[in-house]
């Protein structure tokens, strides 16, 4: 396996999607992440394996938490208990629950597509916005990718890429390094555009 | 490219060996081999918290199976073929897989066909928004099943169920219900006690009930046998390090400093930079 060789081909998929989807650098991650499993699969229908993508964010078992380790989850962090502090001192319940219920996933969980999609939030401490914002960009990343991938020249460009990863012995490394590499190339040609 | 890619120097020499002669072993073997060699492996990535690459290998097996039980029709085909169905929430086909290993002989195969249409029967109910009767259908069978696959996902589906439940509920009729399902989840546990899932949702239950002590001990335990899946066992460390948090508060002196040494223990075994910082906490 040659980890180089890897790399080399995530960047060349970096661009690949730069000409399909410019401007569009938050949707990245999630087609290359599904373009490595899916190479790991070895099903090589890339359109429809895409498509199924989707952001596990464990919706019941964050909608089951009890009031009592929702406060502890703003509570704990600095920064959260300074955005929520009006709904933390007045014991807001239910606006707490809402906004853990999207800052849970990012924040608690730590979902390596979510904190890459509020990374500017994150980093300008915007909490209020994750909290607003949650369902419309998930939904609007899944939207934005879909007809992008009508395009039959990235089906087929993103079906090669994920043999040429099949074959370079993607499924040797661990997720969590392949999610690295993507990441880091992703940074590297956010710094080349001048949009980090 | 971080560091550590370097060479591929994270992979030891005897795991490549391993995986090398996993390939070759499996491309030379019987369909049957074949799946029963990917279900193993499943389980071992399942295991190691790679739950996407335990879901493709469960693919694969189903795959295989499939392939194997069209030209050589066996027990052990439809078994294993059957088992990944479970694996992959395929409650339909798993029902039809075991059907077919009963009709060759293996008696226990009818009892799971039947756990497993059940199970499609809930997720039918859930789809509908039939809430009530899909737990019943939960609670029957984590009483009464003997699959462990049906039970996990059984005990799963009716403590979230409850829980969700409970938040609406008066403190009184909220206690009743949380009794209620932690005696099934007790029973789950000294039937099984190896099994980390069950663990987890008693710790999870009584983190709704007040019960730090019990809620801290039973995240523990589920830490140290394991989970199904990297975001469980993330969900598992806060709600470990909130119950820790709780009882530090709320425990006497020396009770409390006797506390915080053995959480100190277990934090530096699992590597932990912090008593209330998990490993995987990288900022």
């Amino acid at each position: 396996m040659d980890t180089g060789r890897i790399e080399k081909a995530i960047a060349r998929g970096i661009e690949l999607l730069g000409e399909f989807l410019p401007g569009a650098a938050r949707l990245y991650f999630p087609l290359l992440h599904s373009v490595c499993v899916w190479a790991v699969r070895r099903i090589f229908n890339v359109r429809q394996e895409i498509l199924a993508w989707q952001v596990w964010l464990e919706p019941e078992a964050i909608e089951t938490k009890s009031d009592e380790f929702i406060a502890s989850f703003f509570r704990r962090d600095e920064r959260l208990r300074q955005s929520f502090g009006p709904e933390l001192e007045s014991e807001d319940k239910t606006a707490l629950r809402e906004a853990f219920a999207a800052l849970y996933p990012v924040l608690g969980l730590e979902d390596v597509f979510l904190k890459d999609l509020f990374r500017a939030e994150i980093g300008s401490g915007e909490f209020r916005r994750i909290v607003s914002d949650f369902r419309s960009r998930i939904g609007r990343a899944i939207d934005d990718i879909a007809p992008a991938l009508k395009e039959t020249s990235l089906s087929r460009k993103l079906g090669a890429l994920a043999r040429e990863f099949a074959s370079l012995g993607i499924h040797l490394l661990e997720d969590e390094d392949v999610q690295e590499m993507i990441i880091e190339g992703i940074r590297g040609k956010r710094i080349a555009d001048g949009d980090a | 490219m971080p560091k550590k890619f370097g060479n591929g120097q994270r992979l030891a020499a005897p795991v490549l060996a391993g995986i090398i002669i996993l390939a070759v072993s499996v491309s030379c073997a019987s369909h049957l081999k074949k799946a029963k060699i990917y279900y193993a492996r499943a389980g071992q990535e399942e295991a190691a918290l790679r739950t996407e690459r335990a879901v493709a290998l469960y693919k694969l097996a189903r795959f295989e199976a499939s392939v194997e039980a069209e030209k050589d029709p066996s027990i052990q085909v439809f078994l294993v073929k059957g088992l990944a169905e479970v694996n992959l929430a395929m409650w339909k086909e798993a029902e039809a897989s075991f059907v077919k290993a009963f009709a060759l002989g293996h008696d226990p195969a009818q009892a799971w066909a039947s756990d497993a249409a059940l199970l499609g029967l809930a997720a039918s109910f859930e789809a509908i928004g039939l809430d009530d009767s899909a737990g019943g259908v939960y609670e029957n069978l984590m009483r009464n099943s003997k699959f462990r696959p049906a039970v996990m996902t059984s005990a799963s589906k009716r403590t979230e169920a409850v829980l969700r439940k409970s938040l609406g509920l008066t403190p009184k009729e909220k206690g009743k219900a949380l009794s209620a399902l932690l005696r099934d989840l007790d029973k789950l546990i000294e039937d099984d006690y190896a099994c980390g899932l069950y663990h987890y949702l008693a710790s999870q239950v009584c983190g709704h009930s007040g019960d730090h002590e019990r809620g801290y001990s039973e995240a523990v335990v589920a830490r140290e046998l394991g989970l199904s899946s990297e975001i469980i066992l993330r969900d598992n460390d806060n709600q470990l390090v909130f119950c820790y948090k709780k009882l530090k508060d709320l425990l006497p002196s020396p009770e409390k400093e006797e506390f915080e040494a053995r959480h100190a223990a277990w934090a530096a075994r699992w590597g932990w930079p912090g008593p209330e910082t998990p490993d995987w906490k990288k900022n």
